[in-house]
């Protein structure tokens, strides 16, 4: 069964007069508990893509179905809690609230959900142990280094429980030692948890961690290596 | 509610920037609710006069006393029903010394104790009063506030010349006079009257009359009435002028028209200039975490969510503010009568203080003061696309 399945999905941006298509009739099929990286140069339309499989952007035309769900069919409001259950995204730069400690980051999706106050800090401080962090809860981002960032963006990203993570270039602003922690963390999360993700990345080091590469060029997808 | 730790947090990021909106909201507030409590407290004063009196005092100022003489002529002009001789008698406790200043007024008591039903006495009470040349009824606020009950006696001496006489005015309590708020609204429970005849002899008879406050059959014929009574006197050495009880309080209070139109104008000010500054604030914490909205909705909190937590935000900076104004005004609105000059003309003032309805005002208006200027903000965090937010990092 497909836990992402994109069909003829093209994405056009009108940018002044001028017509620019950066998804072009792409079809994309990702199974259940699958591991896949998406390559491809600068401009290529992989974050589009991205930004379409976890329901932040709507393509111009062609259907996206995660999770069995076709995300055109959602209305505005339908789409928000559609992603607050159904997928989780790990920023490049991690996105962390600076006002809030590591805890109340990863709690922060939690809010949407008719939890207690307890059961909140207990499924966050869980998630926050899973990456390793929960001596840092306390901390604000300023006081933790990029790849614990990272980390506690990844634990906000599966905290309530997702069945897809999207991550876009989570390695990329960070150093080798950092990176491969992330990969590690990432794998952990798709071979025990289950999650099916689906990564951005330039780096040839980070999507040889993944099942499957896929390339994009100028909007088109092409099979990997 | 379970935002609202995370509105309190963003509130504490820029806490130099909060700071400065929340006191400049405050002084927002401040302003209306004090202002307003002046105005109020001067409204309550005119409403509380009486169509059906007049006033009549000397042309040329207040400063200049009316013959006695005039007493009868004015009592004889038809539609007068009676007439009562009054003087201010602006006196305090210990001489110069204002700080416990109440207003004292030497009245010719039994026709101004008629024409005056506001001032509530028992008849005994009434009968004691009239019945002790040097008696005298205080208003129960301020018997409250010096602890004097029927039968005390004190001293006052006054500050104008003509009513010093080398030694203080000694007199007894007779009655403590109430007022009944439902009748008569703003009725003043701070002043004491006392005979005027004792003034009259104690200055050995050398001061006239203040006022002469004068009730008419029909408060319709009020204009005539006082044309009547000043042409009376035309030409002579005191001209008089006779006007309603309403326009002379108002006349006293420096013009309060003029006088709200101003506050008014002011309170306006401050408050556009408030929405500004608050919008301006509002509009520079939206930008500068663009980003985080976008995250949020990243996240699946709903456009409106977000929007709601501007809004919140908004609204908590409009309420910090509005409660330090209202505790700002709280403290000046309780000072002011103390306070030298002014304190003894805020006293004057029936019912001076902020009542509940005008705080719930000003944090009314803080609210909506703060939510107009989050409003702009609010929406466009709304609108605004999630890949668009995210696109400033």
């Amino acid at each position: 069964m497909s836990m992402v399945e994109v069909s003829q999905v093209r994405k056009i941006y009108q940018r002044d007069s001028q017509t620019i298509t950066v998804l072009d009739g792409i079809d994309l099929k990702v199974p259940e508990g699958e591991f896949l990286a998406l390559m491809g140069p600068s401009g290529s339309g992989k974050t589009t893509l991205l930004n379409l499989v976890a329901g932040i952007d709507r393509p111009t035309s062609g259907t996206v179905r995660v999770a069995g769900t076709d995300l055109s069919q959602l209305s505005e409001n339908a789409l928000a809690r559609w992603r607050s259950r159904s997928v989780g995204f790990i920023f490049q730069f991690y996105n962390l609230i600076p006002v809030l400690t590591a805890l109340e980051n990863v709690e922060l999706p939690l809010l949407l959900e008719r939890l207690g106050r307890g059961q909140r800090r207990e499924r966050a401080l869980t998630a926050l142990k899973i990456v390793g962090l929960a001596d840092r809860a306390a901390h604000y981002p300023r006081q933790l280094s990029g790849g614990q960032e990272q980390r506690v963006a990844i634990a906000r990203a599966f905290v309530s429980d997702p069945k897809v993570l999207v991550a876009d270039e989570p390695t990329g602003d960070l150093d080798a030692r950092s990176a491969e922690e992330i990969l590690g963390l990432m794998e952990t999360l798709n071979r025990e948890f289950k999650k099916t993700i689906v990564m951005v990345t330039h780096d040839p080091r980070a999507a040889s961690r993944a099942h499957v590469q896929r390339h994009l060029d100028k909007g088109v997808l092409t099979v990997g290596a | 509610m379970r935002f609202l730790p995370l509105v309190l947090k963003h509130l504490r990021r820029n806490w130099i920037r909060s700071l400065s909106t929340i006191l400049a909201m405050a002084l927002c507030i401040f302003l209306f609710c004090t202002l307003q409590t002046f105005l109020l407290a001067v409204n309550r004063s005119l409403r509380s006069a009486n169509a059906a009196r007049l006033i009549t005092r000397h042309a040329v100022s207040l400063v200049f006393n009316l013959p006695l003489a005039y007493r009868d002529r004015v009592a004889a002009v038809p539609g007068v029903k009676r007439v009562a001789m009054t003087n201010w008698f602006g006196g305090a406790r210990r001489a110069g010394d204002f700080s416990e200043f109440f207003p004292n007024l030497a009245v010719e008591a039994e026709p101004y104790l008629e024409m005056y039903p506001e001032l509530i006495l028992t008849p005994e009470d009434r009968r004691a009063f009239l019945e002790d040349p040097r008696g005298c009824i205080v208003g129960e606020d301020t018997a409250a506030r010096f602890g004097w009950k029927v039968g005390d006696t004190f001293q006052l001496e006054s500050f104008i010349p003509p009513y010093r006489v080398g030694r203080p005015f000694e007199f007894a309590i007779r009655a403590i006079y109430t007022t009944d708020e439902a009748r008569f609204p703003g009725s003043d429970r701070t002043a004491m009257y006392f005979h005027h005849k004792y003034l009259y002899e104690t200055t050995a008879r050398r001061v006239g009359v203040g006022t002469y406050v004068t009730e008419i059959s029909d408060p319709n014929q009020a204009g005539s009435v006082s044309k009547a009574i000043d042409a009376l006197f035309a030409n002579s050495d005191s001209e008089t002028h006779t006007e309603t009880e309403q326009a002379f309080r108002a006349s006293f209070v420096s013009m309060a028209g003029n006088l709200a139109l101003l506050l008014n104008t002011i309170g306006l000010a401050v408050t556009f200039t408030i929405l500004l500054v608050t919008a301006n604030t509002m509009s520079m914490a939206i930008r500068e975490r663009r980003t985080e909205m976008g995250v949020l909705k990243t996240l699946g909190f709903t456009s409106g969510q977000v929007m709601g937590l501007v809004l919140t935000e908004a609204a908590a900076l409009g309420l910090l503010g509005g409660g330090l104004g209202l505790l700002f005004s709280q403290v000046l609105i309780g000072a002011l009568p103390k306070a030298p000059f002014i304190g003894p003309f805020v006293r004057g003032l029936a019912g001076f203080g902020l009542t509940p309805l005008l705080a719930v005002s000003g944090m009314g208006l803080a609210l909506l003061i703060a939510l107009a200027a989050g409003l702009v903000p609010a929406l466009l965090a709304y609108r605004a696309r999630i890949t668009n937010l995210l696109r400033q990092v």
